[in-house]
């Protein structure tokens, strides 16, 4: 047994191999594979954190193209309407006009058939009311007139009623 | 009733000593392998196993108890340094770590009837010795070779520096080894009452040892584990900013 208080060169030896032993351990065995798993768990933490800001970013991105295609949707719309009221403006006064025209033709044709009529009619006038002025001379004057007599005065008498008229 | 009847079954009270186991000379030194060195082996093996079988088959997810103390265990180490030394020791806290659990152990292995190694004042003077090189160290690593030797131009500085060293061994082994002498002679004046008494079983030795024994193991041990990292944490922390 040694002295109570005592100092043992052995032990000083012994016991500094002991703790650098002790230090080796918890160093490779506690703290380092505790640091592993603290880092790993660190990593995973912050890759799941850029993945959420990657899908943020995507998220965003994405919101902003769609905006830009509903923009760009409602501009597109607006046009169409648009051109579609401008082209059925342009429709309506086409039809307005051709309606117009044909209603102009119309009442041209009307009027030129009005004004045949009235020629034909006029012609059969002619033709009648000579024959009826002969008619009328012969029963009147009751005599020989020669031929060229009579066509004189017919148109006299035609131009008469023609200026009459 | 003489005084020697008192001491009936027990004559005398010796507090000793490490046992010492066998012994060789080695390069012309005389080496004892100890009851000491053969306990503080047994505390390095167990702390071993129990450090192999708390950081078994961690995962990143933790699913077993034994995971969360292993991790309870390592931050609270890195905070206590990082709190005492500063952010740039954080490599401290291995050294730390198995000092305090060698004292600690050591200390508490007198629950289970073997002697603290800590009551060994070789133990506590060769950990002295290591945060003694290391505080070193950290001096001349921050004022350099000529600036930590021109700091011994004032030769109490000599003193101040080697009373480190010595004071912090016989703190921690004046505390655990007085509480062992305290407990022996306690026991020893218990049986001694039993004897007195005609019990010739010691009844008087159930209860107060175990209550003293909470005071001078656990608590006492605990500190002085506690006080003896404190301190070489604080030496080798204020090395640098003592400039």
């Amino acid at each position: 047994m040694l002295e109570f208080l005592s100092i043992d060169i052995g032990t000083i030896i012994f016991t500094i191999c002991n703790l650098l032993i002790l230090v080796w351990v918890f160093k490779h065995f506690l703290f380092g594979r505790v640091y592993k798993i603290l880092d790993e768990r660190q990593n995973d933490v912050s890759e799941t954190y850029a993945k959420a800001d990657e899908a943020m970013e995507h998220a965003k991105s994405l919101e902003s193209e769609y905006t830009g295609l509903m923009e760009g949707a409602k501009e597109e719309s607006a046009e169409m309407i648009k051109a579609a009221s401008k082209k059925a403006q342009q429709r309506s006064d086409e039809i307005i006009s051709d309606a117009k025209n044909e209603a102009s033709a119309i009442l041209a044709k009307a009027g030129e058939d009005v004004e045949r009529e009235k020629k034909r009619a006029q012609n059969e006038l002619r033709g009648e009311i000579s024959e009826l002025a002969v008619l009328v001379a012969q029963q009147v004057v009751e005599k020989e007139i020669t031929e060229a007599d009579h066509e004189r005065f017919i148109n006299d008498f035609i131009e008469n009623v023609g200026d009459l008229k | 009733m003489k005084v020697s009847d008192f001491f009936q079954g027990v004559k005398e009270v010796q507090v000793g000593g490490p046992k010492i186991a066998c012994s060789f000379k080695l390069f012309g030194i005389n080496i004892n392998i100890t009851e000491t060195i053969i306990i503080s082996w047994g505390i390095v093996i167990a702390l071993t196993l129990l450090v192999l079988f708390l950081t078994h088959n961690m995962k990143k997810k933790p699913v077993k108890k034994r995971q969360v103390i292993a991790e309870f265990l390592v931050e609270t180490v890195d905070k206590l340094v990082k709190d005492t030394m500063g952010k740039r020791y954080k490599s401290f806290g291995p050294y730390i770590a198995a000092l305090f659990a060698s004292s600690i152990f050591g200390s508490l292995v007198s629950l289970i009837g073997l002697r603290s190694t800590t009551a060994d004042y070789s133990t506590t003077l060769s950990w002295a010795l290591m945060s003694f090189i290391m505080i070193e160290a950290a001096k001349i690593k921050a004022d350099g070779v000529g600036g930590y030797l021109k700091s011994f131009i004032n030769p109490l500085n000599i003193v101040s520096e080697i009373s480190t060293p010595v004071s912090m061994s016989f703190r921690h082994f004046g505390n655990v080894a007085g509480g062992m002498i305290i407990t022996t002679l306690i026991y020893f004046a218990l049986t001694g009452l039993s004897t007195a008494l005609y019990c010739d079983i010691p009844i008087f030795t159930i209860g107060l040892p175990a209550v003293l024994s909470l005071y001078f193991d656990l608590f006492s041990g605990f500190m002085q584990a506690f006080i003896f990292i404190m301190l070489t944490m604080i030496y080798i922390a204020s090395a640098k900013t003592e400039e």
